[in-house]
């Protein structure tokens, strides 16, 4: 790989070269330690000998074995090595602990009881190690009345007050997709222990990063917190019909469905979707009379919603927007999605495509930027396609170097090194790996 | 305590970034609330605004009612927290070049603009890079730097769509119409965007270089819905959109309770992840039986079998107290919670035996809710202490301290309309 997003080859040394990570986290911090990963850091998984939960979680890969066929732990894994090591036993314990040694980095998703169950409290870790960042992300960050309870990325999803936004207001409050709560939760543990790094490069002092994924997802109410506060108002799901303008909302297309920003004052507005529907075919007579000089002085959400408020202009209005309605429906309806929205953005028409997953892989705009990453997997003999990284960093890019580890992939090279280390604990891969 | 700036505390303690200086060029979400972690962790940050064409967030509001003001908007002042504020037109030939002395002033650098406004006003990086060859600076457009999209625009409800929120989320039968607000701008893009600057911000300690980081806001926001992408690619499994099930737990959903004397539309989400957590909640729930069925025996047969389990689950919750349920369940292990509202979530008690809300007061807007910082850390905090400048709160004091201009010259720029 040639791009600057990724480079497979080793050859740039990323940020975090010098810095390694133990990842004994559970589902909600894999992506913290992948970042870490990304960025340079040797990131050793340590999963419990029966593997991570996750490695139970389908989608799973057609043609692979379990422990290793399940796709979201081999994405949020790849970029590590493996070890296995029960932490019940006292000689797994021991292990761990002569490992942590060895480490820069602690990520871990215990509860308190947990954590004192191990005897690994930020506590005693900090007095152990007091260089050692050290970060706990849970459901509920470490201290309060719920700092036992049970987590789950839905339950967070509820209880931060997101998905109190998303949904129809005739149907249930809806999750977000693919982990957002546990994504949230890693990525802000992740800036934490970057903040950490810098300070510990400065005075040579660890420290505790706490994260509860309930407040990580806090901000993303966007202005519904502040609705509160500030008029005591609940922002409610609309089902994304709040404002039913011509020109704004999810419209079907001929093979899915896009989504129209063209009321406000960005990019060309709707006169630049006029545009699009006269070049494309299907402006019927929105270049008429009353439409025209409507569209082209006074169709903008501001001025729209406003009129409406005055009951004489309302029904002449709701009259010219009915049938502007009519017209954007059956425009959007008779094209494809891919072509509505490259020509309307090359008109600074503000659509844009509802992606598909497939549609995400064949991207010109992703292929172009050479952002998807490739590596071999000899021990699942196979090549996998990753997503690429969330920044190109020019100087110290990114590096995808390894994929996933198998169950226990390295508990020799790893555990096997360790002064004194009984690898008791351990299995070796050749017992797991089916 | 607050000292007359109302940026730091006396006697409080040290925090990481103390001592960096980032020029901040971001507007509206997903740039502004990377800043702000920058800012909370320590550093200084200027962010340069206009009257002439003011952050939209500004505009947006929440305000209160009646209120215009540019100074009060709940959604601006939330994500720009700590910073100080300058009014300077870029656009004109002196303000640019009072631009590139804050460039050469700062370590780091940040926009969210579109490429063409970037170029209006002059702080693309061949000219960025000349003025301050050690500066990281970070461009976040909505698809980058290059590519045939990378002049594309939009905002976070455009980018929920290309990205793929919208299509991920929701019922098959119904529209996807995303998830009710412009997501990928709230966390995913500015925390993400926060963890590169840090990034380069310890190259740029190591060796003295700085670097250019093109990130494109589709790019961050695809790594984090990287699941499904990864499942098509390498198993061409395709994604069902299901709504609120899982694909490897049931039951896994939301179930309406009953309503309370303040509140109707009450839903408890529950996550039943392992066989001990389904057959905890069975027993919770006052129907062990439940876990017996042999409909319901294992994973396989409860997803088999979903409908018939969400309408048994259905007709349990619409007789519950919601908030005794979540409690009950959580205390049987079970994964539990109620859908809150975002007064609910100003008043949970856990967050706020936990001071998760910071409340720092305005000169303007008085003392309103702000988010806390999404991780803490334990020697070094990373907290609000301020709050969101005024438009142009700044001017006097970073023209005389950072630019060094006299009296008299920022006398003749305010009449330029160089300065406000």
């Amino acid at each position: 790989m040639t791009s600057a997003a990724t480079r497979t080859d080793g050859h740039a040394p990323g940020v975090l070269s010098d810095i390694r990570v133990l990842d004994v986290s559970g589902p909600i911090g894999h992506y913290a330690g992948r970042l870490l990963a990304d960025l340079g850091a040797d990131v050793i998984k340590v999963e419990p000998p029966e593997g991570d939960p996750s490695r139970r979680w389908g989608p799973f890969l057609p043609g692979v074995d379990a422990p290793e066929d399940a796709l979201g732990f081999l994405l949020l894994n790849a970029n590590k090595r493996g070890v296995t090591l029960d932490l019940q036993d006292a000689a797994g314990r021991d292990a761990f602990l002569r490992l942590m040694a060895t480490a820069d980095v602690l990520i871990e998703s215990w509860r308190p009881s947990e954590a004192a169950a191990f005897g690994l409290t930020p506590e005693v870790l900090l007095e152990a190690r007091p260089d050692l960042i050290h970060a706990s992300v849970t459901g509920w960050g470490l201290t309060g009345p719920r700092a036992e309870w049970a987590f789950a990325d839905i339950v967070a999803l509820a209880m931060s007050g997101v998905m109190a936004l998303a949904g129809f207001p005739d149907g249930p409050p809806e999750q977000l997709p693919d982990h957002q709560g546990y994504h949230a939760a890693s990525i802000d543990a992740a800036a934490g222990i970057m903040a950490a790094v810098l300070h510990r490069d400065a005075s040579g002092e660890g420290q505790h990063v706490e994260v509860s994924m309930q407040e990580a997802l806090s901000m993303a109410q966007e202005t519904a917190m502040q609705s509160a506060d500030i008029l005591g108002v609940d922002r409610e799901r609309t089902g994304g019909a709040a404002r039913a303008l011509p020109g704004l909302g999810v419209y079907p297309t001929a093979d899915g469905y896009i989504y129209a920003m063209c009321t406000g004052n960005a990019g060309s507005g709707f006169p630049g979707l006029v545009g699009l529907m006269r070049d494309l075919g299907g402006v019927e007579d929105l270049d008429e009379e009353p439409y025209a000089s409507f569209i082209a002085t006074s169709m903008n959400a501001n001025f729209v919603l406003a009129a409406m408020q005055d009951p004489k202009k309302a029904e002449p209005l709701q009259e010219i927007l009915g049938h502007m309605q009519e017209v954007v429906t059956r425009f959007f309806a008779a094209h494809r999605r891919q072509l509505l929205y490259e020509q309307g953005q090359e008109r600074r028409v503000l659509l844009g495509m509802v992606s598909t997953p497939a549609d995400i892989s064949a991207s010109p705009q992703l292929n172009a930027r050479d952002w998807y990453v490739e590596v071999d997997d000899p021990g699942r003999g196979r090549r996998f396609r990753y997503p690429g990284p969330p920044w190109q960093l020019h100087g110290t890019p990114a590096t995808v170097r390894r994929p996933a580890p198998l169950l226990g992939e390295h508990n020799g090279e790893v555990l096997g090194g360790l002064d004194g280390a009984s690898v008791a604990g351990g299995t070796q891969r050749g017992e797991t790996a089916q | 305590m607050t000292s007359n700036n109302g940026r730091t505390m006396d006697g409080a303690r040290p925090r990481p970034l103390d001592g960096v200086k980032l020029l901040d060029l971001t507007w509206f979400g997903a740039g502004p609330i990377a800043t702000r972690a920058i800012a909370n962790l320590g550093a200084d940050v200027i962010r340069v605004e206009t009257e002439k064409r003011p952050d939209g967030l500004r505009i947006t509001g929440p305000r209160p009612v009646g209120s215009t003001s540019l100074n009060v908007s709940g959604y601006y002042n939330n994500f720009n927290s700590e910073k100080r504020s300058i009014t300077l037109d870029l656009t004109t030939e002196r303000g640019h070049e009072l631009g590139l002395e804050l460039v050469r002033w700062a370590d780091l650098f940040m926009t969210n603009m579109t490429n063409r406004a970037v170029r209006q006003i002059g702080m693309t990086w061949d000219i960025v890079q000349k003025a301050n060859p050690r500066i990281v600076a970070m461009y976040q457009p909505m698809q980058g730097l290059t590519g045939p999209h990378t002049e594309f625009v939009g905002f976070g409800a455009v980018l929920s769509a290309v990205c793929g929120v919208n299509y991920l989320s929701g019922y098959a039968e119904n529209r996807p119409i995303g998830v009710g607000s412009n997501y990928p701008d709230y966390v995913v893009n500015p925390i993400h965007a926060s963890i590169a600057l840090m990034a380069a911000l310890r190259h740029q300690r190591r060796t003295g270089e700085g670097q250019l980081i093109d990130m494109s806001q589709l790019e961050s926001s695809v790594a984090a819905l990287g699941g499904p992408i990864f499942a098509w690619d390498n198993g061409r499994i395709e994604y069902q959109r299901r709504g609120n099930r899982s694909a490897y737990a049931a039951p896994h959903g939301a179930y309406r309770v009953q309503d309370t004397p303040e509140r109707s539309d009450r839903w408890l989400v529950l996550a039943c992840l392992e066989e001990a957590q389904w057959s905890a909640f069975a027993s919770a729930a006052g129907h062990p039986e439940w876990a017996g069925d042999e409909r319901f025996r294992s994973l396989e047969a409860r997803q088999a079998n979903e409908d018939a389990l969400d309408a048994l689950i259905a007709e349990w919750a619409a007789m519950q107290d919601g908030a005794a349920a979540m409690e009950r369940l959580q205390a049987a292990g079970v994964p539990a919670g109620l859908v809150q509202r975002a007064s609910e979530v100003l008043a949970d008690p856990h967050m706020a035996e936990r001071g998760y809300f910071a409340y720092p007061e305005h000169a303007e807007a008085g003392r309103r809710a702000y988010d806390g910082p999404g991780f803490r850390l334990s020697k070094t905090p990373h907290e609000v202490r301020g709050p969101a400048p005024l438009l142009g709160e700044h001017t006097l004091e970073i023209a005389t301290e950072v630019l060094h201009l006299t009296p008299d010259e920022i006398g003749t720029l305010v009449a330029e309309q160089v300065l406000y």
